[in-house]
């Protein structure tokens, strides 16, 4: 009985603080004021913290209140999908590169030209390259409209353990002069050995982690993923077998890099970051972690292939206007902002992890002895010289490219033969591109 | 009024659940294993037992270490340093306090709400007399079978567009509804309740919800109680809905907080973080089945034996 | 639960009902339940199951149309869906994915005969006289209580090549284990040992409550036949135990065709060569990155129907085999 009596006031109190909580978890319902932006990102910790900051000194400037929501990067397009779904899209959000002809074909974003032409924001300063990807005149990505502005470029470098290499005993590469492929081998080789003199391997040249890396090695070797006009993969040339059997040599054949067994525990990257990798990509987003690691490090030009010049990715985000959203002008503005005003960028860029997106903040950027890395030229050179944009950017989805990665297991690991994979890939990439193309071609038609 | 009616009902038996005094004189003898095929048992029961407790004490034991020890091969159980400061870190990592404030709102309101209804419409679709009730369970039981995804996509434009998205109401509103399983496992329970006791009732003249109250409720509680329970549980461990739902932390509840951690610290490897934050999100779900696991075994049991 | 035997099924009420009733002096009913007395129950009946019904038209059945229009069209989410006809399904057909998906899918199902023999055996042994039964009760139900998260990531770093907890127990008896979510052999098999590690203490205990009511006096009869304890088992306790097996497969099937959680937590790309990749993955993977909705939604469906069919084939099979004392 007295159980009873429990329970009912239990199950009383409970109801009674759940609906009173279940009020105050109404409280997000969307307001509809048209004073306030909604500008929704994503990033690690600290990126988000960095970009919040520079959000509020827009707020303060232009009066203008804002909204913001972050996530984590993994859920971000299951978000913003479900936003754009549910007709709720935010006023202002990040997007994929790659998603980007599907949204300005099917009408998500926002023309911004006219705002670009008219802002007093230095927009002519920002990328050129950077700008143009986010053009698009119907059918072709880089040219006419804009629709929306890149939040940064992204470039992909090499770098070095600076305090491996005096270790080892191994000259530095240059800054300037890439190193062919046998002298990049030849330098792993030397870095490759038994450090702590317990009898196993514990320090290795590099660790390529392919999908980051694959396309400096075949860039540089005179091979490309699609060909001009984006309609044929072209995975299957000798110049991209070349490539990726190289890459798959340095560990089966020279083993420089850490073998299968190896990265089970620990993979490529958690071995760079405790010191035992000499060559390993350090891309801006990077750079807030690697300072606070206990060795020196730099960049430097990526191995060059047939072609001797040095090719990587550029990664990019977009900052886009929604095109429903209630007010484009004041949108647009946020936009432009956190893409190239001198304090925002100052904060983004000083505490954050991209490099600057102007060219006069890039070009004092450089100057900075102060912090590492020293070669701070290696970021300007990718992105005005030899950085190209992934394909996938520019297609109307990835899906090709993902398929390229599903079952490549086997060919890293020396059990698949490079060619015949590569020969038997092709059309099914092929397939999804065209899939891809179609799905293009409807959406065109019936946003026509 | 016809609360006790002339039928008798039987002692609902119970397995192995003993009242205390006949579990107090019992124990001495069960001390003595009965035969050394007993024994045999006993012991292989203590090694599964072993197995299934290891990953959740190799989690504890992750979660106080530093963040090196846990890379230390061959790995070693007892951390040392213990670092209880793990535990005060997650408080700031990230809201989980109020990701746990979130996930009672939700468990609470649901349940509250939903056990209700779904007593009255067990009640309806194993005692009451409405026209093809059998047809209608049946094509509700269907519901179950649908692939979530099918449903989510609709469902989430509907609650979009009528601006539910990034609060807490589409996680609670399709609840107050009632919960099939609830509904199902009642009815069950209560098709084995003889049918004159209600007639009986009705003869005497009680309206439906007073018979309700009654003479049926007091009849199942244990079942109702062993089903609260594991709807509790259901509703704290719901992921997928607060992901499609939820966008501003401060209505995130405690299993995307958790989530995120994964997502957030996993890069910097920080497992004893993430390891903790899992620790204490199984806390509340772990004391609600500890209070409570005899009325689920009892009422398991009891269908068991109502079928 | 739904059809175990009531070993304990009173015959002797009806009668005394009916002396009840006779003794009051009105005659019994044979109608069932229509007619103008019963309106007031049929009107309060109606009102008691209005909410779940509600839920399903408004939860269920509406979304479930609207998905069914979904899937003959050509939509990605960001604009109007367009009709396409059979398109969808004739993609799926071709889709080596897809059908890659089904099959990983059933592939973990194995998980479902594994975990009932080991609840049953688990069962039979707490069904003895040995001490600490009440704990070990709670030991075996304690994973089952803990949410698909914080499951998935204890696993996945469980599963670690190096410094897993999987691999430790293994190396105490020599054997050097895989590294679990990188190997394509490996990785459906780690999964199916979380799912019944963490499925086995519901399952044991509704074998328990079961084997608590098979009525001794069959046992008995059994035993004064000749029958030995082998034969006991098999003849008379698992016949008696079928409903429970057949709740625990159906149920098992339906939620098995449908993991998502761990998969999109522990294996995020699909695992090493779509190994590990579920259909219900796949259908979100191409619905939400692929930007293909209308597809998603038809694969949903056909899904549904696979469901709903083995479900149906069950119950068939079911209806012919069960021994029940109903």
């Amino acid at each position: 009985m007295r159980r009873r009596r429990f329970l009912t006031g239990a199950a009383a109190a409970a109801g009674a603080a759940a609906t009173a909580g279940a009020a105050t978890g109404c409280g997000n319902l969307q307001s509809g004021d048209p004073n306030t932006l909604t500008f929704m990102f994503r990033g690690s910790t600290e990126e988000r913290d960095v970009f919040s900051r520079a959000v509020e000194l827009f707020q303060e400037r232009e009066g203008i209140s804002v909204d913001i929501i972050s996530t984590s990067a993994d859920q971000y397009a299951t978000k913003l999908q479900t936003a754009i779904l549910g007709g709720r899209t935010p006023d202002v959000f990040y997007f994929d590169a790659s998603m980007a002809t599907a949204y300005m074909t099917n009408g998500v974003l926002a023309d911004i030209t006219p705002y670009v032409e008219a802002t007093e924001l230095p927009v002519d300063d920002i990328w050129q390259a950077g700008v143009d990807l986010y053009r698009f005149d119907g059918d072709q990505r880089g040219q006419g409209p804009i629709y929306g502005m890149p939040k940064d470029l992204g470039p992909f470098s090499f770098g070095y353990n600076k305090t491996l290499f005096e270790e080892r005993g191994v000259e530095p590469p240059d800054p300037d002069v890439p190193l062919d492929w046998d002298e990049f081998l030849d330098r792993c080789a030397r870095l490759t050995g038994d450090r702590a003199g317990t009898g196993t391997t514990d320090t290795w040249g590099t660790s390529v982690n392919i999908g980051a890396e694959i396309h400096s090695y075949l860039w540089s070797n005179g091979a490309d993923w699609l060909d001009e006009d984006l309609r044929t993969v072209t995975v299957d040339t000798p110049e991209f077998i070349e490539a990726l059997q190289y890459v798959v040599d340095l560990r089966e054949v020279h083993g420089v890099t850490p073998s299968i067994n190896d990265t089970e525990g620990l993979d490529g990257y958690q071995r760079w970051l405790r010191g035992q990798i000499g060559f390993f990509p350090v891309a801006p987003w990077d750079l807030t972690l690697y300072r606070t690691l206990d060795f020196e490090f730099d960049l430097c030009p990526y191995p060059a292939g047939s072609t001797g010049t040095p090719a990587t990715f550029i990664g990019s985000l977009g900052i886009g206007v929604s095109a429903s959203s209630a007010t484009p002008d004041r949108a647009a503005e946020l936009a432009m902002f956190l893409a190239c005003d001198p304090d925002a960028q100052a904060i983004i860029v000083g505490e954050g992890q991209t490099i600057p997106n102007t060219r006069t903040h890039a070009a004092e950027w450089v100057q900075d002895t102060s912090v590492e890395p020293q070669n701070k030229q290696e970021y300007i050179d990718i992105v005005e010289d030899y950085g190209r944009f992934v394909p996938d950017m520019l297609t109307y989805t990835p899906e090709w490219l993902n398929a390229f990665h599903t079952d490549l297991q086997p060919v890293l690991e020396g059990r698949r033969d490079v060619a015949e994979y590569l020969a038997a890939t092709q059309p099914v990439m092929q397939g999804f591109l065209d899939a891809g193309h179609e799905q293009f071609r409807i959406d065109q038609e019936a946003n026509s | 009024m016809a609360a006790t009616s002339a039928v008798p009902t039987a002692p609902l038996q119970t397995s192995g659940v003993q009242p205390d005094a006949v579990r107090r004189r019992r124990r001495r003898s069960e001390r003595r294993f009965r035969s050394p095929a007993d024994v045999l048992v006993f012991l292989a029961l203590c090694l599964g037992a072993v197995t299934m407790l290891l990953p959740l004490a190799w989690m504890l034991s992750t979660s106080l270490k530093t963040q090196e020890n846990v890379f230390i091969l061959p790995p070693q159980w007892l951390p040392d340093p213990i670092v209880w400061e793990n535990y005060l870190r997650i408080w700031e990592a990230g809201p989980i306090l109020t990701g746990i404030r979130n996930s009672a709102i939700v468990s609470l309101t649901v349940i509250t709400v939903g056990t209700v209804t779904s007593c009255f419409a067990a009640y309806g679709f194993s005692k009451m007399k409405i026209p093809g009730r059998n047809a209608i369970f049946l094509g509700l039981l269907a519901g179950i079978m649908i692939p979530f995804p099918a449903l989510m996509i609709p469902t989430f434009m509907l609650f979009s567009r009528i601006g539910w998205v990034d609060t807490l109401l589409p996680l609670i509103v399709p609840g107050l509804f009632g919960n099939l399983m609830m509904v199902f496992f009642l009815r069950q329970y209560l098709m084995s309740v003889p049918d004159s006791l209600i007639e009986a009732a009705v003869i005497d003249g009680a309206s439906h919800p007073q018979i309700f109250g009654r003479i049926v409720l007091p009849l199942i509680r244990p079942a109702i109680a062993a089903q609260v329970i594991l709807w509790f549980m259901g509703t704290w461990n719901d992921y997928l809905g607060p992901i499609i739902y939820l966008n501003s932390e401060n209505v995130h509840t405690l299993q995307l907080v958790i989530a995120n951690f994964n997502a957030t610290y996993a890069v910097q490897t920080d497992f004893p973080l993430i390891m903790a934050a899992s620790i204490v999100s199984l806390v509340p779900v772990l004391a609600v089945f500890l209070v409570f696991q005899r009325q689920i075994i009892e009422s398991i049991a009891l269908t068991g034996n109502k079928g | 639960m739904s059809s175990v035997p009531a070993a304990t099924a009173p015959p002797a009420v009806p009668e005394a009902a009916a002396a009840g009733a006779a003794g009051r002096g009105r005659p019994p009913r044979h109608r069932p339940g229509r007619g103008p007395l019963h309106r007031t129950e049929r009107i309060w009946g109606r009102i008691f199951i209005a909410p779940p019904v509600i839920g399903f038209a408004l939860f269920a059945l509406a979304p479930l149309i609207f998905s069914f229009y979904a899937s003959f069209t050509h939509w990605n989410g960001l604009s109007a869906p367009l009709f396409s006809g059979l398109t969808n399904f004739r993609t799926m057909a071709g889709d080596a994915q897809f059908w890659q998906s089904l099959w990983n899918t059933a592939f973990m199902m194995l998980g479902i005969p594994i975990g009932l023999a080991i609840s049953l055996a688990l069962a039979l042994a707490l069904n003895r006289r040995i001490p600490a039964r009440g704990a070990f009760r709670v030991i075996y139900y304690l994973p089952g209580v803990s949410s698909v998260a914080a499951i998935s990531i204890l696993w996945q770093w469980a599963l670690n090549g190096d410094f897993g907890l999987v691999n430790q127990m293994l190396s105490m008896v020599g054997i050097e284990g895989p590294n679990w979510l990188a190997e394509k052999m490996w990785v459906k098999p780690a999964l199916i040992i979380m799912g019944v590690w963490k499925g086995i203490g519901f399952s044991t205990l509704l074998y328990l409550a079961a084997l608590q009511s098979v009525p001794r006096t069959l046992l008995e009869a059994a035993m004064l036949d000749g029958a030995g304890a082998w034969r006991r088992f098999l003849h008379v306790t698992v016949p008696m135990l079928s409903p429970v097996t057949f709740f625990l497969v159906v149920t098992g099937i339906i939620g098995g065709a449908q993991m998502f959680a761990e998969i999109n937590i522990m294996t995020p790309t699909g695992g090493p060569e779509f190994g590990s990749a579920t259909i219900v993955w796949y259908i979100w993977q191409q619905g939400f990155q692929n930007l293909k909705l209308g597809y998603a939604t038809a694969m949903s469906l056909v899904l549904g129907l696979m469901i709903f069919a083995v479900t149906a084939v069950q119950f068939y099979l079911n209806s012919r085999n069960v021994f029940t004392v109903e």
